[in-house]
């Protein structure tokens, strides 16, 4: 909490002294203030937010105002401290104009989005340190930019030849070891490329995109109301975070108020998808330092939730539930109360295993000082979610900007500032207690009434909406903007994965390879929530 | 050790405790069969994840758990192609992906079964159509068992297994 009497007078009350030629806008809706500004004054704006007012690069994306204007928005969303409202700064490239500033050498953060904006929509940004190709692989042909809105969604691509340079490190006994795009687990692709001399790793290349699938592509075939399940299977593993963030930014645009016991109801939602994912990180982080007793214990525990899930709503991971204007399903009292007493005796089970958890010490040890990631570069990359708040970055949407039932449910921040592995794990045993406390309270406050409303008129094309979920992972961000006939025009998909991987670049330095594997489970960042 | 011990005993056995798949699995055709004949006892598969959303992939991992515990019926997952009798593929396969696929089932050796998991690596689901997806599994190779569902449920993964070996779990 910040003592100052009203805070979000202050951050706009700063650029007003600095900048007195800018005036706000504030979409309805949501808490936003937004700022349109020329691409020259863009720098030092963008400097002075992230600089001086300690604004964190939320998010960057572009739109491509077709039909309706001919031109290209740049759209700079920055989050400031609990309850501050966001600042959306937009800039246009008017016409063919294809040119932008790279904020790049300012803000770290900024580098995935620019090059994203780069190989979706052609737009380049000047002054970048790393114009390779990000999304669009090597054999993907010249001009292809596939969020242009003259390109078709359903294009057959051609196939082109193309080389992929990584950056290496040169010197005696410097070798490479390539990983991926498949791996030896069940997990999804991804390639590492790891520079190492002896044994420490002296540079990691992360290289991603394998998945891409035109996510977002897709979301502009869609009708507004119905585009919930492609949100759903953005990551299936974060279902409702994403489908509720896509639903919260919808129905900012329809202007609807969801009913209480709906709002309620998407916590106790969110908050089991929590659970089961912690669980089941927790056990594979065991799982990776050869723990198998732990493993096993928490994998029984994720897949009680998960089939808690299928009793609830038919589906292991909560799919169908969520529609924009509320909720499918309702859970009434004795099967809440059912939950509850289930989850009581995980909380139990879950003590007892934590507490042979921590006792182990040879655990404790791989577990101590493996992968730091420092606050200051968590920080430079605006790193959220679990891994965040494992390094010092006191950040939860829904303490920050109170979604579904959490202006009613206070939510009780898990922080750690080591950053390593053990304060990852920490932070989910920690959030594990919590959800079930939420839980519990949800149970015991859940007003009745009705689970959802009807939408009742359609968005006016061009009106835009921002919406933040926090998710099991971290902070899920959604713009949505509205087109003709109630068609999707935009939706930019923000998993926290997204920022967190070129994190992990900096947090295996001076590991050792067999510690990667560790490191990257105790991220445990979606290949497909950041390929799209 | 004695805290582990007692938390041992005092969870007992979980493996098998979940509800029996309700839908029927896909029947499978009788040359499959035949060529699953070596793999009776044992069947080492490789998973290829192809551009699916993980859900697919965690219920692959849900195997397993000490609930499905598929190691019981000699099912394991192996790290590298060259030592799987199976390939279990899902998601649709992206542009991306395309090439690693076929590299990784050029290198399983024969005799090699090819199961095609949920329903993105069957008809490519909601990806269907995408500039960045080129279509389902079996336009790159051939596949040899279907198992439906967005994702399917372990009990239904294992049902397709068995079935293809001919064993009731
Ligand atoms: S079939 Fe469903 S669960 Fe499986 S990858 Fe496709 S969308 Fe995901």
């Amino acid at each position: 909490m910040t003592d100052s009497p009203s805070p979000e007078r202050s951050i706009e009350q700063a650029i007003q002294t600095v900048f007195p030629s800018l005036i706000p806008d504030y979409p309805s809706g949501t808490a936003l203030a937004r700022y349109r500004t020329d691409t020259h004054q863009l720098p030092e704006l963008v400097r002075f937010l992230h600089e001086k007012m300690r604004g964190r690069l939320a998010l960057l994306f572009a739109v491509d105002c077709r039909p309706l204007e001919k031109k290209c928005e740049l759209q700079y969303l920055f989050a400031f401290k609990s309850r501050q409202p966001f600042v959306l700064v937009t800039t246009e490239l008017i016409g063919e104009e294809r040119l932008f500033t790279s904020i790049t050498p300012s803000i770290h953060a900024a580098q995935w989005y620019e090059r994203e904006i780069r190989d979706l929509f052609g737009l380049i940004p000047q002054g970048h340190p790393d114009l390779r190709r990000l999304v669009r692989h090597e054999h993907w042909p010249k001009g292809t930019h596939p969020l242009q809105k003259d390109f078709s969604w359903n294009h057959v691509l051609e196939r082109q030849q193309g080389e992929y340079r990584f950056s290496h490190i040169e010197g005696e006994g410097v070798f490479e070891v390539p990983v991926g795009p498949i791996h030896a687990g069940i997990i999804e692709p991804g390639h590492f490329r790891f520079s190492v001399a002896g044994e420490p790793i002296m540079q990691l290349e992360v290289r991603h995109f394998w998945k891409h699938r035109g996510v977002e592509k897709l979301f502009e075939q869609l009708p507004l109301i119905d585009a919930v399940l492609l949100a759903e299977r953005v990551s299936g593993d974060t279902t409702i975070g994403h489908s509720l963030a896509y639903c919260q930014a919808v129905e900012t645009l329809l202007h609807l108020d969801v009913p209480r016991r709906a709002k309620y109801l998407r916590s106790l939602f969110l908050e089991l998808e929590r659970l089961y994912n912690h669980l089941g990180d927790i056990g594979a982080m065991c799982n990776d330092t050869a723990y198998a007793l732990a493993h096993a214990h928490c994998g029984r525990m994720k897949e009680q939730v998960m089939q808690l899930n299928d009793r609830l709503v038919g589906s292991r991971f909560l799919r169908g539930v969520m529609q924009v204007g509320g909720v499918s399903w309702d859970v009434d009292r004795s099967q809440l109360r059912n939950i509850v007493q289930e989850l009581n005796g995980i909380q139990k089970d879950f003590s007892e295993v934590g507490a042979i958890i921590f006792a182990n010490a040879s655990l404790t040890d791989r577990l101590e000082t493996t992968g730091v990631l420092t606050e200051r570069i968590a920080w430079d990359h605006a790193v959220t979610g679990v891994v965040g708040r494992a390094s010092g970055m006191d950040q939860d949407v829904r303490r920050d900007r109170p979604f579904a039932a959490y202006d009613e449910l206070p939510v009780n921040v898990a922080l750690y500032r080591y950053g390593d592995a053990r304060a990852r794990l920490r932070v989910r045993g920690d959030e594990i207690h919590e959800s079930i406390r939420l839980i519990r309270e949800i149970q015991a406050r859940i007003p009745d009434g009705p689970i959802a409303i009807k939408p009742d008129r359609s968005a006016s094309p061009g009106t835009w909406a921002v919406a933040a979920v926090e998710g099991w992972r971290g902070e899920i961000l959604y713009f949505v903007s509205a087109g003709d006939d109630g068609m999707i025009h935009r939706c930019k998909v923000r998993d926290p994965s997204f920022v967190n991987w070129p994190a992990i670049q900096w947090a295996v330095l001076g590991n050792i390879i067999p510690d990667f594997p560790l490191i990257n489970k105790s991220f445990n960042l979606s290949y497909a929530g950041n390929d799209l | 050790m004695f805290r582990i011990i007692k938390k041992s005993l005092k969870t007992g056995v979980v493996t098998g405790q979940y509800p029996e798949s309700e839908r029927p699995s896909e029947p499978i055709n009788p040359a499959v069969t035949e060529k699953a004949k070596p793999f009776r006892r044992s069947l080492a598969i490789r998973e290829v994840d192809t551009g699916s959303c993980n859900a697919c992939e965690m219920e692959m991992n849900a195997l397993l758990n000490p609930v499905y515990d598929a190691e019981r019926f000699g099912i394991h997952i192996v790290a590298s192609p060259r030592h799987a009798d199976a390939l279990v593929v899902t998601g649709p396969v992206t542009v991306n992906m395309e090439r690693a696929l076929k590299d990784v089932h050029r290198q399983t050796p024969d005799p090699k079964i090819v199961i095609a998991l949920g329903d993105c690596a069957i008809n490519c689901g909601i990806f269907k159509g995408s500039y960045a997806v080129t279509g389902p599994v079996e336009r790159h190779i051939p596949v040899d068992v279907r198992i439906p569902g967005c994702p399917p449920r372990p009990a239904e993964i294992l049902e397709a297994l068995s079935e293809l070996r001919k064993e009731r779990p």
